[in-house]
C-alpha cells in the first residue's frame, strides 16, 4: 500500500502539461489527466504484448512497443 | 441466333410486328406527333427507344396491347428466355437487325415527310434590311420599336465552313509526348512518400495523429534530404544500441534532434543547406564524414582554380574542417540561429537533457520509475505474473509517454481555448476522454477512476467533479 500511496508525482504531471499547452491547469485536472495516461499506458503495454507474443518474444520487446506506439497515439488523439 | 430485343419487341403490337416494315411502323407512330412534323431536323426526337418513350409515342395502354404482349416484366422476361432457346420465327431474320438501322428509319422518315426539299439557307445570309434613318428620336422609343429578336439558328452553316476556316480557330497542337526529367529540375515533385514515412517516424511529436503527408507539399527540403532520409534506416534500428549505451541522451534526444532539422528548413535561414545537411545530423558520423569529404574535394578545387600548388593536401583537410566545425557548433548551441525556436534544446551533450516544448517552456519527465511500475502493470495482467520490463522498452515506453502528453495537452488546450478559458479544466479532459471513446453512456469517468486510482485521489476528484 506504501506504493500505492504516492502514484505520481502530480507536480510533474502538472508542469509537462503546463509547458506543452502553454495554460495553467487547474487545481486537479492533473488526476484526470494521469488517468487518461493510464488507460494510454494499458492500452499500449496490451497491443504490445500482443505483437510480441505474437511475434514469438517471451517479454514485451521495445521493437514491438514502438511498432504498436502510433496507432495507439493516433487511437488516442481527441 | 437472334437475340431478341428486349425492351422493342414486346411493345410493339405483336399481331402486326412481323408484316409491317420496321420504318413504315415508326413512321406511322411519328405522325401522330405533329411536333415532330413541323420540326423535322433534330433526330434525337425522333428515335425513341425508352420505353416510356414508346409508350407515349404508340399511345398503347398496357390493356390494348396485342394479345401475345405479356403484361408483366416477368412474363416479358419468360419470354424472351423462350425465345432465346428456339429461335421460332425469329429464325430466318438474323440480318434484320443489321438492315434496320436508325439511319434507314430516318431516310424513311425523310423521304415519306419531305420528298422535295431543299437545303437550309442558313439564317445570317439574309441581311436585315436598313432602316430609314431618323434624326432625333428618343432611345427609348427607339428600343420599343425595334423588331423582335430572331429565333436562333438551329443548324450549322456547313455551306460556309471552308471560308471559316481560314480565320477560324488555329489547329490543335498535337499533344507533346513525354519527356524524360531533367536530373536537375527541382520544380518536378518526385515520389517521396516513403521517405515521408520515415521522417514521420523521427519527427517529433506536433501532434502526432495529426499530421498528414501532404502536409509538407512543396517544401523542396524534403527533396534535397533524400540522401538523409535514405540514411535514416540505420538510425532507427540503431537506436536500441544507442539508447543502451547513452542513457543520459535517450528518450528520443537525438531523434528529437533529427526531427528540428527537417521543421526548422521551413524556415528562411541564412545556413546554406549543403551545410545545413552537416549541422542536422551532429549525431550521425558517417553522414557527416561524407559530406566533409564531399566539401573537400569541392575546396580542392577551388584552390586548384585559385594555382596554390604546394602541399594542397594538407592545407584542405584543415581547411575543410575548419569550414565545417564551426557553424555546426554554433548552430548547435545557440539556439537563436535555428528559426521558429520550435521544439529546441539547450544540447550540451554531456548534461542531462532539458527538452523545450513547442512555447519554449521546458518540459519535465515523468520519472522513469512510474513509468516501469505502470508499464509492468499492465503488462503483467497480460503476460503473466512475471513481467520484465527492459531497459529499451522502458525507454520506448518513455517516448511514447512523452509524446502522448505532447498530443494530450495540445488537444487540452486546444478544448480550453474553445471554450474561451485560460486554463485547463476538468471539463476539457472529460471532453477529451468523451472523443477517446473512453467514457460513454455506461462508462463515466468515475468509473475508471475508480477501477485504476487510488483512493485518495479518487477523493480528490471527486472534490473536483461534483457529478
Amino acid at each position: 500500500m506504501a506504493a500505492q500511496q504516492k502514484l505520481y508525482p502530480r507536480g510533474t504531471v502538472k508542469r509537462i502539461v503546463k509547458a506543452h499547452s502553454n495554460r495553467s491547469v487547474s487545481k486537479n485536472a492533473d488526476i484526470l489527466i494521469f488517468l487518461d495516461y493510464m488507460l494510454f499506458m494499458q492500452e499500449l503495454m496490451r497491443e504490445a504484448s500482443i505483437r510480441s507474443r505474437k511475434s514469438g518474444e517471451k517479454n514485451v520487446s521495445a521493437s514491438s512497443v514502438q511498432k504498436v506506439t502510433e496507432r495507439t497515439l493516433r487511437k488516442f488523439k481527441g | 441466333m437472334s437475340t431478341p430485343r428486349p425492351r422493342g419487341r414486346p411493345r410493339l403490337s405483336g399481331s402486326s410486328e412481323v408484316d409491317s416494315t420496321p420504318g413504315d411502323t415508326t413512321i406511322t407512330r411519328i405522325q401522330r406527333l405533329p411536333i415532330h412534323n413541323r420540326y423535322p431536323l433534330t433526330p434525337s426526337r425522333l428515335t425513341t427507344t425508352t420505353p416510356s418513350g414508346n409508350r407515349s409515342a404508340s399511345r398503347y395502354t398496357p390493356r390494348a396491347r396485342g394479345a401475345g404482349a405479356p403484361s408483366t416484366p416477368y412474363g416479358l422476361r419468360a419470354m424472351q428466355r423462350r425465345a432465346a432457346n428456339t429461335p421460332g420465327r425469329d429464325r430466318r431474320k438474323s440480318f434484320r437487325m443489321q438492315r434496320e438501322t436508325t439511319f434507314d428509319i430516318l431516310r424513311n422518315l425523310g423521304r415519306a415527310l419531305a420528298p422535295t426539299s431543299e437545303a437550309i439557307r442558313s439564317s445570317p445570309k439574309e441581311e436585315p434590311e436598313p432602316e430609314p434613318i431618323e434624326e432625333e428620336i428618343d432611345e427609348i422609343d427607339e428600343l420599343d420599336r425595334e423588331p423582335a429578336i430572331e429565333r436562333p439558328r438551329l443548324s450549322l452553316p456547313i455551306d460556309e465552313s471552308p471560308e471559316e476556316e481560314e480565320g477560324g480557330s488555329p489547329e490543335m497542337r498535337p499533344p507533346r509526348l513525354s519527356l524524360a526529367f531533367d536530373e536537375e529540375d527541382i520544380t518536378v515533385e518526385y515520389p517521396r512518400r516513403a521517405t515521408m514515412d520515415q521522417d514521420r517516424g523521427r519527427l517529433s511529436m506536433m501532434s502526432y495523429g495529426g499530421t498528414r503527408l501532404s502536409e509538407n507539399f512543396g517544401d523542396l527540403t524534403q527533396v534535397e534530404s533524400e540522401s538523409e532520409g535514405g540514411a535514416s534506416p540505420g538510425i532507427q534500428e540503431g537506436a536500441d544500441d544507442t539508447l543502451i549505451s547513452q542513457g543520459a541522451f535517450d528518450r528520443g534526444g537525438e531523434t528529437e534532434d533529427l526531427g528540428r532539422f527537417n521543421i526548422d528548413f521551413n524556415f528562411p535561414s541564412p545556413v546554406a543547406p549543403a551545410i545545413g545537411d552537416d549541422v542536422g545530423e551532429p549525431l550521425n558520423d558517417d553522414g557527416f564524414e561524407l559530406d566533409a569529404v564531399d566539401i573537400n574535394e569541392g575546396a580542392l578545387d577551388m584552390q586548384a582554380d585559385a594555382g596554390s600548388v604546394s602541399s594542397a593536401d594538407d592545407a584542405t583537410g584543415g581547411f575543410g574542417l575548419d569550414l565545417n566545425l564551426p557553424p555546426r557548433i554554433s548552430l548547435s548551441q545557440s539556439p537563436g540561429l535555428v528559426g521558429g525556436g520550435l521544439r529546441d534544446e539547450q544540447s550540451e551533450p554531456g548534461k542531462k537533457q532539458k527538452k523545450l516544448s513547442r512555447h519554449g517552456i521546458p518540459v519535465p519527465n515523468l520519472p522513469s520509475g512510474v513509468v516501469r511500475k505502470l508499464a509492468m502493470r499492465f503488462a503483467r495482467a497480460r503476460v503473466g505474473t512475471k513481467a520484465k520490463i527492459s531497459k529499451t522498452t522502458l525507454a520506448a515506453v518513455e517516448q511514447a509517454s512523452s509524446w502522448f502528453f505532447e498530443q494530450a495537452s495540445e488537444d487540452l488546450a486546444a478544448y480550453s481555448k474553445h471554450a474561451g478559458r485560460k486554463t485547463i479544466d476538468e471539463s476539457d479532459v472529460a471532453t477529451l476522454m468523451r472523443r477517446q471513446r473512453h467514457t460513454n453512456s455506461s462508462t463515466t469517468i468515475f468509473s475508471l477512476a475508480q477501477k485504476h486510482l487510488p483512493k485518495e485521489l479518487l477523493q480528490d476528484m471527486r472534490l473536483a467533479m461534483p457529478p
